[in-house]
């Protein structure tokens, strides 16, 4: 049973979820919170990337100030994402306006027209081949452990992942900014009528979860070795089903569901030709939307 | 890339401007469809600068008394605006002659079109099995894989290895690369253990690898462009798999080496072109690719380069009586033409026959293997 | 009731008069491709409109249906003889097949649930479009040698191709707007608004969305063969997710339930691209921009809903207009 063919493929499982999961962290707490799907999320996480690897190429600092840097432009772009994509749709405060359909699909499109112009724009100041990156930077030194090998990435994406989860739930459950974001995406209104700074707090949220994704990016850039312009697309795709998986608003159970799609990826390359590995993903999340409609993680009804 | 992209702008928006200008009347025309923007831009860009190069050099030569200009137009890679630009290039009476797409997908799309209004079109790239065969009007001036695949078949023959996987993308050319490769590999008496198609851009080839190890093959046999190719060369390194690796002419790109580093040493493959080559038609065109380039040129701008100076070389041959006639005919009767890319001829399908050449990546860099 | 019937006329004259009139005189292959890739944009933004716009039920895959409809109707007249005639109808039916079954166990889900189902599913659709070698030819895609041939009739001039893609666009846009704006469009419209509302008033929800979704499906499929019959090749890369969002896009800018609207922005979003080509590479940042902009200041589409309404009302209201000495029946 423990043959070190299948452990092999279960720690590959293991590091592609946990990749998926840091990315899928930061789209979960800004949908918990605004019930609207922010496709330009995949530009943030492909902003930090650049923005980590500009930060290499112009002074090579350690790899703790290169994460920094990517932490500050993604929260940066959250933040502008926010203001221009954001919040003009929430002139009106009217509670038929916060539930209507149109003004929540607006925010859908015009999230997705940021993010067309983003990685436009990307493309035409860097071109859209992979970037080079410093190799010494790449963070895919092999460690063996008994039969199998996995990367120095994989320990530090663990790492991070773990913190990032904790200290989300720290924040959420414990702090003030984490009440009033809770309670924002409870109720929008009624957190207003209770004196709460929605605004604000939809800045914080947005800020928090693209610094996240960014972090994700320069991380799985350097994790891999390849940072271009569209690189934010299928891991995207991924956090998307990893999210609705675990209920949409659940980040442990987003984290959960990214390792089960991470595992089902790599073990179904044993059993059948790789380039049907995306349809077990796909079927996956069929399946669960069928059986569980409310997520494997959503039935406590946990908001965020 | 120094050549920024706003004086490409610049560039584009003059040549845009310019028919109105005085000699619009007594110039060539030749349209060229590639990708500038999307996910496949960066080939695109590159083929546009070897174009330019080759253009910039034939103006200058005087080998017509008047100049040519070339069209280039924006497909995305999208099949859509591939057909789009190709009803565009066939509306234009003053064009003779067309070079492009990129993809074969977008190439077959628009070679619809060319074949239905008949004008040639000459890919650097487009290696769908099927698409010389479209029509009479369809060149290219790629390597086939058939060609390619018995060369490397031979070549593992006679370093005595028996079995071997092949690991390639999965679009027509990964497919073609896969069955150029296995059939004259299995009629040699060698052993194919196991295949596997990849979807292109793929991030992580761990699995696959895995997988692969599992088989114990001698050797492995695969089929990437020099992105995927270094993810795939970087993961091997990873998994300390130590299995010689074999591949085409499309991952023969300095970048390769540059993105993969350490874990491209070693590794085997063929082409029709090599920068370091010190014959004086490569040579002019890697001094002038390196003004403007970090990278030495690798394969597909030698490819790209050389299918503009075919096209120049035939229209050269059909003038002064240059129709889309003509020029199909001259491009058809192309024979022994001395291109970076080796000699090229058309058969009469429309496929190139050209000599390959073993290469190998020592000391970071890929240098010819006798 | 003359003003009707004069937009109606006008329209027509527009799509098989004029603009036919325009291409002829401008003698350009370029205009007649941009025309038909337009008009089957155009149709299959109306057939998402219904699902999206009316129903108000979030679909990411539709370009998936548009290459079930692509394939289809390119294999049959490839491998299996059968012409634009028989195929057509096919493409469109096996689209719709395929959009029930889909349509079955994901129906019951709310919003944001069935748009991410929608989306698996294109995805999966995608991958058998590029992975089963042995139906779709797998990366190779399709070639199609025919031909249209309607009834017999080989058309292959580009004015004749124009006509039969304008024309067959014209009917489904005409059915599609029948349905939307009818007793049946209004029970799609409750379910978008409140479907536990309208189901109290009786309205059968699962099967009125799962029968607003398969009608779309038919349409996109429809749409698919005749982007198959007029390129002659079809690849996967043709009905990639990309695709979907571009058709969703459409829907959006143009505005959410209106059917004029919708037609304008797929008009819009095809022929911006084209008309800003001279621009170079910044063209599609210019794109992005200006959906932003549209969606920015005109947060109800180009053409909002309630005007279309009115306009839709006006010109196809005389049906349930009083006749003389009888009880109107409809809106009003």
């Amino acid at each position: 049973m423990l043959d070190p063919y299948i452990l092999q493929q279960l720690a590959i499982g293991l590091s592609l979820g946990m990749i998926y999961a840091l990315m899928a962290i930061g789209f979960t707490l800004i949908f918990g919170v605004l019930n609207v799907v922010n496709f330009a999320h995949g530009e943030v996480y492909t902003i930090g990337a650049f923005a980590g690897l500009m930060a290499i190429s112009a002074f090579g600092p350690p790899l703790l100030v290169v994460l920094f840097i990517a932490l500050a432009a993604g929260a940066l772009a959250g933040f502008g994402l926010e203001r221009m994509a954001f919040r003009p749709f929430r002139r009106f405060s009217d509670e038929a306006s916060l539930k209507s359909r149109a003004m929540r699909e607006a925010t859908l499109m015009s999230s997705l027209a940021m993010s067309i112009i983003a990685r436009e724009a990307m493309e035409m100041v860097f071109g859209s081949q992979f970037q080079t990156v410093d190799l010494a930077y790449l963070i895919n030194k092999p460690i063996h452990i008994g039969p199998i090998t996995i990367v120095n990435g994989d320990l530090i994406i663990l790492g991070v992942t773990l913190l990032m989860l904790g200290g989300l739930q720290w924040l959420l459950k414990k702090s003030p900014i984490g009440l009033s974001i809770r309670a924002v995406s409870n109720n929008a209104l009624g957190a207003k009528y209770c004196g709460i700074n929605t605004d604000r707090t939809i800045i914080i949220t947005f800020v928090i979860g693209s610094a996240m994704g960014a972090l994700a990016g320069i991380l799985v850039g350097l994790y891999y070795g390849a940072i271009f312009p569209s690189m934010g697309f299928t891991p995207g795709i991924k956090a998307f089903v990893a999210m609705v998986m675990g209920g949409l608003s659940s980040v442990p159970g987003a984290v959960i569901s990214a390792i089960i799609l991470g595992l089902s990826e790599s073990l179904s390359t044993s059993f059948m030709p790789s380039v049907w590995s995306d349809m077990v993903a796909y079927a996956f999340l069929l399946l669960t939307l069928i059986f569980f409609p409310q997520g494997l993680f959503g039935a406590r009804r946990e908001r965020v | 890339m120094k050549l920024t992209r706003r004086t490409a702008l610049l560039l584009a928006a003059a040549t845009a401007l310019t028919p109105v200008a005085a000699f619009a009347q007594d110039s060539v025309k030749l349209g060229y469809q590639l990708p500038l923007t999307g996910n496949t831009a960066q080939y695109g860009q590159d083929f546009k600068d070897a174009a330019e190069i080759a253009l910039t050099k034939f103006n200058a030569s005087g080998a017509l008394p008047v100049p040519v200009e070339i069209i280039y137009e924006d497909s995305r890679s999208d099949a859509k605006e591939g057909v789009t630009i190709a009803r565009k290039f066939v509306d234009d009476k003053e064009i003779v002659g067309v070079l492009g797409d990129f993809t074969s997908t977008v190439s077959m799309a628009a070679a619809q079109v060319y074949k239905k209004a008949g004008m040639v079109q000459l890919s650097q790239t487009a290696s769908h099995p099927d698409f010389a065969k479209i029509s009479k009007w369809q060149f290219r001036n790629i390597t086939t894989q058939d060609q390619e695949g018995a060369v490397n078949a031979q070549w593992m023959m006679d370093k005595g290895i028996k079995k071997v996987a092949v690991i390639a993308e999965q679009t027509d050319w990964g497919q073609s690369v896969a069955k150029g490769f296995v059939e004259p590999f299995e009629a040699a008496g060698g052993e194919v253990v196991y295949t596997e198609f990849f979807n292109r851009g793929l991030a992580d080839f761990r699995s696959i690898i895995t997988k692969l190890e599992d088989q114990a093959p001698d050797a492995v046999y695969t089929g990437f462009f020099y992105e995927d190719g270094a993810q795939f060369l970087k993961q091997m390194a990873q998994l300390d798999a130590e299995i010689p690796i074999y591949s085409t002419s499309a991952a023969y790109n300095d970048q390769l080496i540059e993105l993969a580093g350490e874990a491209a040493e070693g590794l085997l493959l063929t082409a029709t072109f090599l920068p370091t080559r010190m014959d004086a038609n490569v040579q002019d065109f890697v001094t002038e690719w390196d003004k403007t380039h970090d990278h030495a040129p690798g394969q597909f701008p030698a490819q790209a380069y050389d299918a503009v100076n075919i096209m120049l070389a035939a229209v050269v041959k059909a003038y002064p009586d240059l129709t889309r006639e003509s020029l199909r005919d001259a491009v058809a009767a192309t024979s022994d033409f001395p291109g970076v890319t080796g000699n090229t001829t058309f058969d009469e399908n429309g496929e190139p026959l050209k000599e390959l050449t073993k290469a190998s990546v020592v000391g970071g860099v890929f240098v010819e293997v006798e | 009731m003359s003003k009707s019937l004069l937009i109606k006329l006008g329209l027509l004259v527009l799509a098989f008069a004029l603009i036919p009139a325009l291409l002829v005189g401008f003698d350009k292959g370029y205009y007649y491709q941009i025309a038909t890739i337009a008009a089957i944009f155009m149709l299959l933004a109306a057939s998402l409109h219904l699902v999206t716009g009316v129903a108000g039920l979030l679909h990411l895959g539709h370009a998936a249906l548009y290459g079930v409809g692509a394939y289809v109707a390119a294999i049959l007249g490839a491998n299996h003889g059968i012409g634009f005639t028989l195929g057509l109808p096919l493409a469109g039916l096996s689209a719709a097949a395929i959009a029930f079954l889909v349509a079955l166990p994901t129906m019951r889900l709310m919003s944001i649930y069935f748009a991410v189902a929608t989306l698996g599913i294109g995805q999966m659709l995608y991958l058998v479009f590029l992975n089963w070698v042995g139906l779709t030819n797998g990366p190779n895609g399709v070639m199609l040698f025919s031909g249209i041939n309607l009834f017999g009739l080989e058309i292959d001039s580009d004015l004749g191709i124009y006509y039969v893609v304008a024309g067959i666009v014209a009917i489904s846009i005409l059915v599609l707007n029948r349905l939307s704006h009818s007793y049946y469009g209004n029970a799609l419209r409750s379910l978008r608004e409140d479907d536990q509302c309208a189901s109290a008033m009786g309205i059968n929800v699962t099967v009125m969305k799962i029968q607003a979704f398969v009608i779309s499906a038919f349409f996109a499929g429809i749409a698919g063969a005749l982007w198959a019959y007029t390129t002659g090749y079809i690849s996967p890369n043709d009905f990639h997710f990309s695709q979907s969002i571009l058709i969703l896009t459409m829907v959006v800018v143009g505005g959410l339930g209106s059917l004029p609207g919708v037609l304008i922005g797929a008009l819009l979003l095809i022929l911006l691209p084209e008309a800003l080509r001279s621009v170079g590479d910044i063209r599609n940042i210019i794109v992005g921009v200006l959906m932003f902009s549209a969606i920015l200041f005109l947060p109800k589409g180009l053409f909002g809903e309630v005007s279309a309404l009115n306009f839709a009302r006006r010109v196809l209201g005389q049906g349930w207009a009083a006749k003389k000495g009888e009880k109107g029946i409809g809106w009003k």
